[in-house]
């Protein structure tokens, strides 16, 4: 008994010692630091009182992708932080784990920095401004006129005013685009159609035939192939189509589509432009025309065997992915070209695309700052003024170009480099990266393309309408957001199912047709369509 | 001696020699072909003419890893943290296993419920989190290696293993003098070599493939080396789903093979000096004591 209360005094006596300490290290070290940060601040803002040329420091999150690996050292930094007189505390976080560290940093608003790069408040982050961890940046748009006049002058209020919370509040300066870009879409062999003397496909017959004619010509070929998932095929080819569903679909809601002359949803899945679209699929599946891989996401690497090995000759992928192909494939005379859209039953369209992107919010600890004002006009200024624009597009004028009488030409070193001009100029100077680029305007752009991209540009944008906008998300609260979940679930997934079988021909497209409507009735597709319409800003 | 075999006995050997070498193989071919996609030629991988063996050499993937900023900054700091975290690993996981290990300690049991219970319950990410950043440790290279020094399933082998140690011996020490202290470090410690290079490796292995921890309580420069291998490996995966006009250019199967490579060389390198600690630890560890 002696040895055990001995034991627990010495027990009791070592914990409190313990706590002791670490109370007393932690309390002290809480004070100590923000102790200095205030005496910091308070220093900084004295001496920018007395002197406005010292730099505002900045901590800043920056979304790092491994293609475009960031470097400190890059002429757009250095020169961004002189010409603006900022000093950037870049911290740089792997793009796949990006979220995962901004989530945190916002839900727990500790070691959060002054302003994170490359989001936007879609999913998570909306509750999470509308719980007060973002600064509603629409309320100081006083701080940020560079952003203001762009969004006037690209047209882009109305846009911009739908990024808007169900408060009514915009929580992050986007990335703007004058006119959103056509970089990806029919990719096929152009040598293959000057052997056969088969001109460029115009209509999605067009593209059947020339499928076959590579078929006839190479049986053990399944010359469609797609990349990453079907879903970069969808996405491209079903708005010609009138359509624009699934996973990835423009709308966000899986089974519903946005009537662009009506400006309302209506149900996309069970819709005659639908059946069209996977019936057209169903054909070219049945004929074995499509890559029956399909459905497995493909990665780059197998795509890209299967395109140089002649295995496929057609595919829909992005422009800037031709280059390697045509270096690598033992193929002679091999040539591929990107098409402008097809025409479907609902004219010639491409992907729905948003003229604004992801971009620049400030967690509600900046607000706090004393030299708040000064950090946000700092952003404004670095982003989204005009020289700060072709910062980020372009460089360095008389490094990277020269501009004559509004005409840019990049320097020798860039022309000739073995890569080109955009990606040089991406990977040496930090130039036209997703997350510090802010202001895209489509003719600078197609200055660093070659002439074949600017001229397919040039025909699509001359098309019309090719490329629509975005259909508007409807502001729901918590409890509707709730019952679109709740219908959203099992029509994706009874979606998923048909289509699948459709495709592959365990469903027939003209027999079976009325009973997968009618079990996308059932599964209440019209209620889950009135709810979108029903919720749509006035 | 020559022992006579029985023709039984010789068909089981040659049976089990070709399970061995078809494990072997499972296990090799992937690497090898790894391998060989890391140092071929771009061209042979894109044509589908690589197997086992490496078609042209070429070293491309390896320079544009090395080239990535920072790159050997990171892994010199998974090498300190894998070295200095084991380190702490062990020195903390043997002070506490060693008084559990004694079934006279009052409270013993009590202490083995907390170790077990928290073995099964813990608080989450964001109290985690919270905790650390409470304890001023995020953004210190401590953040890495003080809260996961203490791993209850290592704890537990090192109790059973100090608890196989006959007690004769510690007693012998006692009457010459020795304290507790000495005996844990001039009898306990180096008989437990086996132990203690088995939970050593374990923990080795954990510091060098975390990733997360780093992510979630670091600084840029402070990143071990895995999460910019991871952010190369996945960098692929987000192709196709970026919007907009993203950099597209895929990165060559080669560059994902030389990551793996890169990644579990120094470990397979370290694993045949342990092997034969390993199993020895691990069985005698884990014995009922």
């Amino acid at each position: 008994m002696k040895k055990f209360i001995s034991l627990l005094l010495v027990v009791t006596m070592v914990m409190t010692l313990l706590c002791a300490c670490g109370k007393k290290n932690t309390d002290n070290d809480i004070v100590d630091s923000s102790k200095t940060q205030k005496e910091t601040e308070d220093q900084t803002n004295n001496e920018a009182d007395k002197q406005k040329e010292d730099p505002v420091k900045i901590r800043i999150y920056y979304s790092d992708n491994a293609t475009l690996p960031f470097r400190e050292d890059w002429l757009t930094v250095k020169e961004a932080e002189k010409m603006f007189n900022v000093e950037f505390d870049w911290e740089v976080i792997p793009i796949a784990d990006y979220q995962t560290k901004v989530s945190l940093a916002l839900n727990t608003g500790t070691n959060t920095p002054d302003v994170i790069l490359y989001q936007s408040t879609k999913g998570e982050n909306a509750s999470l401004a509308l719980n007060g961890a973002l600064v509603p940046i629409s309320d100081y748009s006083d701080f940020t006129p560079n952003f203001n006049e762009l969004v006037k002058d690209f047209g882009l209020q109305d846009t911009v005013d739908e990024l808007n919370l169900a408060d009514g509040k915009r929580y992050y300066l986007p990335s703007l685009y004058d006119i959103p870009f056509y970089d990806g879409g029919l990719i096929l062999r152009e040598d293959f159609l000057e052997a056969e003397g088969i001109n460029a496909p115009k209509t999605f017959d067009d593209l059947y035939g020339i499928l076959k004619a590579y078929k006839e010509k190479n049986p053990e070929s399944y010359p469609l192939t797609i990349l990453a998932g079907p879903r970069v095929l969808y996405r491209m080819t079903m708005p010609s189509f009138g359509v624009s569903l699934g996973k990835n679909g423009s709308s966000g809601t899986n089974t519903l589509s946005w009537d662009y002359d009506k400006e309302e949803y209506f149900s996309g899945a069970i819709s005659d432009g639908y059946k069209e679209y996977i019936g057209y699929l169903a054909k070219l599946y049945r004929e074995g025309l499509l890559d029956p891989e399909m459905a497995d996401p493909i990665n780059g690497d197998i795509w890209s065997q299967k395109m140089a090995t002649g295995k496929s000759m057609a595919t829909y992928a992005y422009y800037d992915q031709i280059g390697g192909l045509e270096g690598s494939t033992e193929i002679d005379g091999y040539k591929l070209q990107m098409y402008p859209s097809l025409e479907g039953s609902a004219g010639a369209h491409h992907q729905p695309k948003s003229s604004t992107g992801s971009g620049i919010m400030f967690p509600a600890k900046t607000a706090k700052r004393d030299d708040f004002e000064r950090i946000v006009r700092t952003i404004d200024k670095v982003f989204y003024s005009e020289e700060g624009a072709k910062l980020w597009c372009l460089g360095v004028e008389g490094v990277t170009y020269t501009e004559e009488n509004g005409e840019i030409k990049y320097a020798d070193e860039l022309v000739n480099s073995e890569e080109g001009v955009y990606k040089s100029l991406q990977i040496k100077y930090g130039c036209g990266s997703d997350v510090t680029q802010m202001v895209w305007v489509n003719s600078r752009e197609m200055t660093k393309y070659d002439e074949n991209y600017a001229r397919i540009n040039k025909e699509v944008a001359d098309m019309g309408d090719v490329i629509q906008p975005i259909p508007p998300t409807p502001l729901f609260d918590d409890m509707k957001s709730e019952d679109a979940g709740v219908l959203q679930t099992p029509l994706f997934d009874k979606f998923e199912v048909w289509a699948d079988a459709f495709i592959t021909g365990k469903k027939d497209v003209e027999k079976d047709w009325d009973a997968y409507v009618k079990e996308m009735k059932s599964l209440k597709i019209d209620e889950f369509c009135n709810l979108y319409n029903d919720n749509l800003a006035k | 001696m020559k022992a006579c075999r029985s023709k039984g006995s010789i068909v089981f050997d040659v049976i089990i020699y070709i399970i061995m070498i078809f494990v072997l193989l499972v296990c090799l071919v992937p690497f090898l072909y790894m391998l060989a996609v890391s140092i071929s030629e771009p061209k042979a991988i894109i044509n589908n003419e690589v197997a086992l063996i490496p078609v042209g050499i070429n070293f491309e993937a390896y320079k544009q890893i090395f080239a990535y900023p920072n790159f050997f900054k990171a892994y010199g700091n998974t090498i300190f943290y894998t070295v200095v975290g084991t380190l702490i690993a062990l020195i903390m996981t043997t002070l506490f296993a060693y008084p559990l290990s004694k079934k006279s300690l009052r409270g013993q049991k009590f202490f083995m419920k907390l170790v077990v219970f928290s073995m099964f319950f813990s608080g989450g990410l964001i109290p985690n989190y919270l905790l650390i950043s409470s304890l001023n440790l995020t953004g210190t290279r401590f953040a890495m290696l003080v809260p996961f020094a203490i791993n209850q399933f290592n704890l537990i082998i090192l109790i059973n293993f100090f608890k196989s140690i006959p007690n004769e011996i510690e007693e012998a020490a006692l009457i010459d003098g020795l304290g507790y202290f000495g005996i844990l470090r001039r009898i306990v410690v180096p008989l437990s070599k086996p132990a203690l290079a088995t939970i050593g490796l374990y923990t080795a292995v954990f510091f060098w493939n975390d990733w997360f921890n780093g992510l979630i309580y670091l600084n840029t420069d402070q990143f071990p080396v895995m999460l910019f291998l991871r952010n190369i490996v996945n960098g692929t995966s987000m192709l196709g789903d970026a919007a907009g006009s993203a950099d597209k250019a895929t990165i060559a199967i080669s560059i994902k093979s030389a990551v793996i490579i890169t990644s579990t060389l120094p470990i397979i390198i370290l694993y045949p000096f342990l092997q034969k600690y390993f199993v020895k630890g691990l069985t005698i560890g884990s014995v009922k004591g």
